[in-house]
């Protein structure tokens, strides 16, 4: 695959590049490309946002119905996975799934040089899952003090088992924002290093003399995946969504 | 709206009277089978408006499994990893490696089968299932 210098290395994509130097007080706060990716995510949802609601007209435009349909999706979401009293979470849940949704979606227009996928390094979706796993255990702490530790001790069991069950909860626990950070980050990177490896194949098989009639062939595949990634591009942001609730609701509830 | 609707209502009007009828029941029956169904999701207010369809929601399950089963597991092996170490040469100054290694990673394991099972279980039971497990007070209850 390392065709250097070409353009064709599968993993070249995932390049941070630094865009401005800045240096605060010693602290490298450069913005990178990964960083003009996020500020355009929230310019754009923060002006869809704004001009679709602006109206606020009783019989929904398209665009206001898009962000009513967004809402309910994501407000029923949270309804359904952590109930009622979640619904203080409700803005939590949706700026990360809007967040997630639209880095992945961006990531997916091929802009060639440009195009990076802010979602596919892992120290930002396990910074979006530790600011998850801490929301649980402040707010879990705050309501419930330290009975919040109870979710630890599943209910219905000999006491002679506890020493055995405890430390298994407390992993399951641990490897909550682990599982959640490492699916959203490796989804993308896989998917991605896919579609270039796939798209990649096109190229060789056209400069290979007569395996140019097989070329059609990765192309299909390519177009194919391209469809698929959209699909996981969505999906995951819904994942996420759905899991950030299912923790949530452990912080809400406590122990049963 | 206009002229077109009207002119297709008042053909379907003249050929099916009956048709109509039927339909109606129909209808009624559905809506007394969802009744039948979630008679719990009720108290969620008006919440399942828009979005999930069912292949949507098995498909977001069925992706989270695998990272469940691994998590736990690295979770437990680095446990006992850093356990033997650091930390007991570092409190009470013994070598314990290999043991809470194991220990830990067979711990870890139980735990990722602990997250896959419960996953699974609510695969199973469909999107309303932690609803309807709250609803159910004195059910035993895995914490979500």
């Amino acid at each position: 695959m390392a065709a250097e210098g070409h353009g064709h290395s599968p993993i070249e994509q995932f390049e941070i590049r630094e865009l401005v130097p800045i240096n605060l007080f010693g602290i490298d706060a450069s913005l990178t490309n990964s960083g003009a990716y996020m500020l355009i995510a929230l310019g754009l949802i923060f002006s869809f946002l704004y001009f679709s609601t602006g109206g606020r007209s009783l019989v929904p435009t398209r665009l206001q119905s898009i962000s009513e349909i967004l809402y309910e999706f994501i407000a029923s979401t949270v309804r359904e996975n952590v109930g009622a009293k979640g619904m203080q979470f409700f803005p939590l849940v949706f700026s990360l799934f809007i967040f997630v949704l639209v880095l992945n979606l961006l990531g997916m227009i091929p802009i060639p040089g440009v195009t990076f996928t802010v979602t596919s390094h892992i120290a930002v979706t396990a910074t979006l899952a530790l600011l998850v796993i801490s929301i649980v255990i402040i707010y879990g702490l705050y309501k419930h003090g330290i009975g919040f530790f109870g979710i630890f001790v599943p209910s219905g069991v000999p006491p002679a088992l506890l020493p055995l069950l405890i430390p298994i909860e407390i992993i399951s626990f641990i490897s909550r924002p682990i599982s959640l950070s490492v699916r959203l980050f490796a989804n993308m990177l896989a998917g991605h290093i896919a579609l270039k490896i796939f798209a990649g194949f096109i190229g060789l098989l056209l400069g290979g003399g007569i395996w140019a009639l097989l070329a059609p062939l990765p192309l299909a595949l390519t177009v194919a995946l391209t469809a698929l990634e959209v699909l996981v591009a969505v999906l995951q942001a819904y994942v996420f969504a759905v899991l950030t609730c299912i923790y949530l609701s452990d912080a809400v509830h406590g122990a049963h | 709206m206009s002229h077109a609707g009207k002119g297709s209502d008042k053909n379907n009007g003249k050929i099916s009277h009956d048709a109509r009828a039927e339909i109606k029941r129909r209808s009624a029956e559905i809506g007394r089978r969802l009744e039948a169904a979630r008679p719990t999701a009720q108290e969620h207010s008006q919440s399942n408006g828009y979005g999930h369809s069912a292949s949507h929601e098995a498909m977001g399950r069925a992706l989270r499994l695998s990272t469940e089963l691994i998590g736990g597991i690295v979770v437990g092996a680095a446990l006992g990893w850093y356990l033997d170490h650091y930390l007991m040469p570092y409190l009470f100054g013994v070598k314990t490696w290999p043991l809470m290694f194991i220990i830990f990673f067979l711990l870890g394991s139980a735990a990722g089968m602990l997250n896959v099972v419960r996953s699974g279980m609510k695969m199973k039971t469909g999107p309303s299932a932690p609803a309807r497990g709250r609803a159910v007070p004195d059910d035993h209850s895995d914490d979500n």
